[in-house]
């Protein structure tokens, strides 16, 4: 016993030690209100999520540019694979390998920032805070932490792809869209009638953003508690479950991801599925019949605001360069570099006035411009439905209950209330 | 020098002996630290961890088996074991015939046989990744496998839909991608069935599934025994032919989630329940364990009778 409290003594000065070290060793880098102050400098190490194959040039002039303007720093820039991206990220933090500059969104910022990982930006770098939309910058608020952890860097919101051809074979009007919820599950009951059961109207159950867009209150004011299952989400799910059984939700809804909803969509077996911009092209050189018949709506809701995704850099709060880091967050996530990104790929910058850009309002008569112009007028009043404390394995508890009452199996009331109480154990134990 | 020869043996060995005692140990030592450092510890520190609520962010308190007791009211738990345990009993039987069938048939010498044996075999070199999307390509609602069963009048089968076909689909890929493994394994065995038993057995007239049943099988059985052991052992923990046909949430309603599904579920990701994860995992590990002793006891009383 007396050999095991010696060991254990020593392993604790030992640690103290290691972490008195590695706290110390850093430059002096916060002045009294928390700022963070000093000299740029140092190697700065910059993880992005799925970035490389299509931006090396971009992102190489960025850091080429910062690197000019700060002579003494460098930029280590990471690329990791969209797959696996929150466990990458979660053994990083464990092992102590967390980047300086860590691209996420604000539902991976959340445990990060919890966790005491991410840098208060609010307090950090607070000085910053009125070069971005006020929309972008509470986005990386947190529930139940006092700032903001995160730079706002690029939005983006979804139009809603359909297929004119489908629309037409069943006698719906091709040029007129369901724009609200009511008339998209009426249209998709009288497709699926009209087709024989072959065609499918939507090809994925509701997720945590179609209850946003549904009108449902997701979380009560103080984001401590779920409140998806009140009445308007159980009358969501009942519409789902009246789409299943007459076939106009695709067979395999209720496990499909995202990709193979796509392709079901490329297929031609279901008539309207979400995308970004980005879909066009695919669609043009992968599904070119398809891109003959394509039609972009702006994405359903009851709510008159579109879903918006958000992007933020993260600093780590134990980065032993935080100047540097902070300073080179700022330089990517600035209005030039965000503008520069957007023309070359179709996203949406988080900066004041960029959106007014007449690059943002002014179409050509393209389907990209088209699609650009409209997203970009959707993001001026979107909101972020995705509750920051949803957790991975809460989205996994959601889904299997949609699921349950989606086949009939459990009532909607029934599956909503059980899965809410779920996350709200898994929130209060968190 | 046939004198010499003993002389010389005699004295390597006392050298050996008295001034290198530690030799064995020395060639030992990398394997043991590594298995200490990458099997031992982990196995230890999930063990620890299993009594405590650590998540994957923050360090635990300990708990006492309040994730064991957790366990035994959570609908996913059960439902994952019932799904691992159909998994043995669909898998494990046709992966201890089948492959010695196809053994028996690719053993013979005509033309072209190499060319079946790699092929049987090719299955089992291939990314289960790959294997498994190509298998959800082809049981999709429009794969080919859908398309010849219209074409042939029957109606489209809903294999990627429904909780039950698709745990039987995930149970086909493990057989297909698991039969050429273990055909290899009896390859091997049958190399060592003497062939005068065989030739003996001709000439009293007996045909070849009177022989396969009275010399085959009982000159293979330790084989099956070992090829039903780990067969068991894999179709328990079974993780990615399910979680690629039934996706991350083990399909509809997490019906056809497996034990193994669930851990990685549960434990992994920036708000990863570890401590829970952990009981889960000791939970599988003394399952497994159990599985295979029961299997190999009943593979030795077997032998013994």
């Amino acid at each position: 016993m007396r050999v095991f409290r010696r060991r254990a003594a020593v392993g604790v000065a030992l640690v103290t030690s290691v972490m008195a070290l590695t706290s110390c060793g850093g430059p002096e880098n916060s002045d009294g209100s928390g700022a963070v102050t000093g000299k740029v400098e140092g190697q700065v190490t910059f993880q992005t999520w799925n970035l490389k194959a299509h931006f090396k040039d971009y992102f190489e002039g960025v850091i080429a540019d910062f690197e000019k303007k700060y002579p003494d720093a460098h930029v280590k820039w990471i690329d990791q694979p969209a797959e696996g991206y929150p466990d990458k990220l979660s053994a990083d933090a464990v092992g102590g390998t967390l980047p300086d500059v860590v691209n996420v969104s604000p539902d991976l910022a959340y445990p990060l920032a919890k966790a005491g990982l991410a840098l208060d930006l609010e307090k950090a770098a607070g000085t910053y805070r009125g070069e971005y939309l006020a929309g972008a910058w509470r986005s990386q608020r947190m529930p139940g932490l006092p700032g903001v952890y995160a730079f706002p860097w690029y939005l983006n919101t979804g139009p809603m792809f359909y297929n004119k051809k489908l629309f037409a074979r069943a006698g719906l009007d091709p040029e007129k869209p369901p724009k609200t919820y009511d008339r998209l599950f009426a249209e998709a009951v009288t497709m699926a009638k009209r087709s024989d059961g072959k065609t499918a109207m939507l090809a994925s159950t509701p997720s945590i953003e179609d209850f946003g867009r549904y009108g449902v209150r997701l979380m009560n004011s103080r984001g401590t508690r779920f409140t998806f299952n009140e009445p308007k989400g159980v009358e969501l799910l009942r519409h789902y479950r009246e789409l299943y059984a007459a076939g106009a939700l695709d067979s395999q809804a209720l496990t499909a991801q995202a990709e193979s909803a796509g392709r079901k969509f490329e297929q031609q077996s279901v008539a309207m599925n979400p995308g970004s911009a980005l879909d066009l092209e695919n669609f043009r050189k992968e599904a070119p019949s398809l891109y003959r018949n394509i039609g972009i709506t702006d994405a359903v809701n009851n709510t008159g605001r579109a879903n918006m995704y958000v992007q933020g850099l993260m600093v780590n709060a134990q980065s032993r360069v935080k100047p540097a880091a902070v300073a080179f967050a700022h330089f990517v996530t600035g209005a030039q570099r965000q503008m520069a990104f957007a023309r070359k790929v179709a996203i949406f910058p988080s900066t004041r006035g960029a959106l007014d850009d007449p690059y943002f309002t002014k179409e050509d008569g393209t389907d990209a411009t088209r699609v650009r112009v409209a997203a970009a007028r959707s993001l001026r009043t979107a909101v972020n439905y995705t509750p920051v404390a949803l957790s991975d394995q809460m989205k996994t508890v959601l889904r299997n209950a949609v699921a349950r009452a989606v086949q009939g199996k459990q009532s909607p009331k029934a599956a909503l209330d059980g899965a809410a109480a779920e996350c709200n154990r898994l929130l209060a134990t968190g | 020098m046939s004198v010499r020869r003993p002389a010389r043996r005699t004295r390597t060995r006392t050298r050996t002996r008295t001034q290198l005692p530690s030799t064995p140990w020395l060639f030992l030592a990398p394997g043991l630290l590594i298995s200490a450092a990458f099997g031992l510890y982990p196995f230890l520190s999930t063990v620890a961890h299993s009594f405590t609520d650590a998540r994957t962010l923050t360090g635990g308190r300990y708990v006492g088996g309040a994730n064991y007791r957790e366990l035994i009211h959570d609908a996913m738990f059960w439902t994952g074991l019932r799904n691992s345990l159909l998994y043995v009993l669909g898998v494990v039987p046709l992966l201890v015939i089948l492959p010695l069938l196809l053994a028996l048939l690719v053993r013979r010498h005509i033309p072209g046989i190499a060319f079946f044996r790699a092929a049987f075999y090719t299955p089992v070199v291939a990314s289960v990744v790959v294997v498994g999307l190509i298998w959800v390509w082809l049981l999709d609602d429009r794969g080919l496998i859908n398309a010849l069963l219209e074409r042939l009048g029957f109606g489209r089968v809903g294999f990627l839909g429904d909780p039950w076909l698709l745990l039987l689909s995930a149970m086909a890929v493990t057989v297909w991608k698991g039969l050429g493994y273990y055909m290899i394994i009896y390859l091997a065995a049958l190399a060592g069935v003497p062939r005068e038993l065989h030739e003996a057995c001709a000439v009293d007239g007996a045909g070849a599934v009177r022989r396969f049943v009275t010399v085959t099988v009982p000159a293979v059985r330790p084989t099956m025994a070992l090829v039903g052991a780990l067969a068991s052992v894999n179709a328990f923990k079974v993780f990615s032919e399910a979680y690629l046909m039934a996706g991350p949430t083990g399909g509809p309603g997490g019906e056809d989630t497996t034990l193994v599904m669930l851990v990685r579920q549960v434990g992994t990701g920036l708000s990863g329940r570890v401590g829970y994860a952990s009981a889960l995992s000791v939970v599988v590990f003394v399952l497994t364990l159990g599985l295979m002793l029961l299997v190999l006891r009943a593979s030795r009383r077997e032998d013994g009778a």
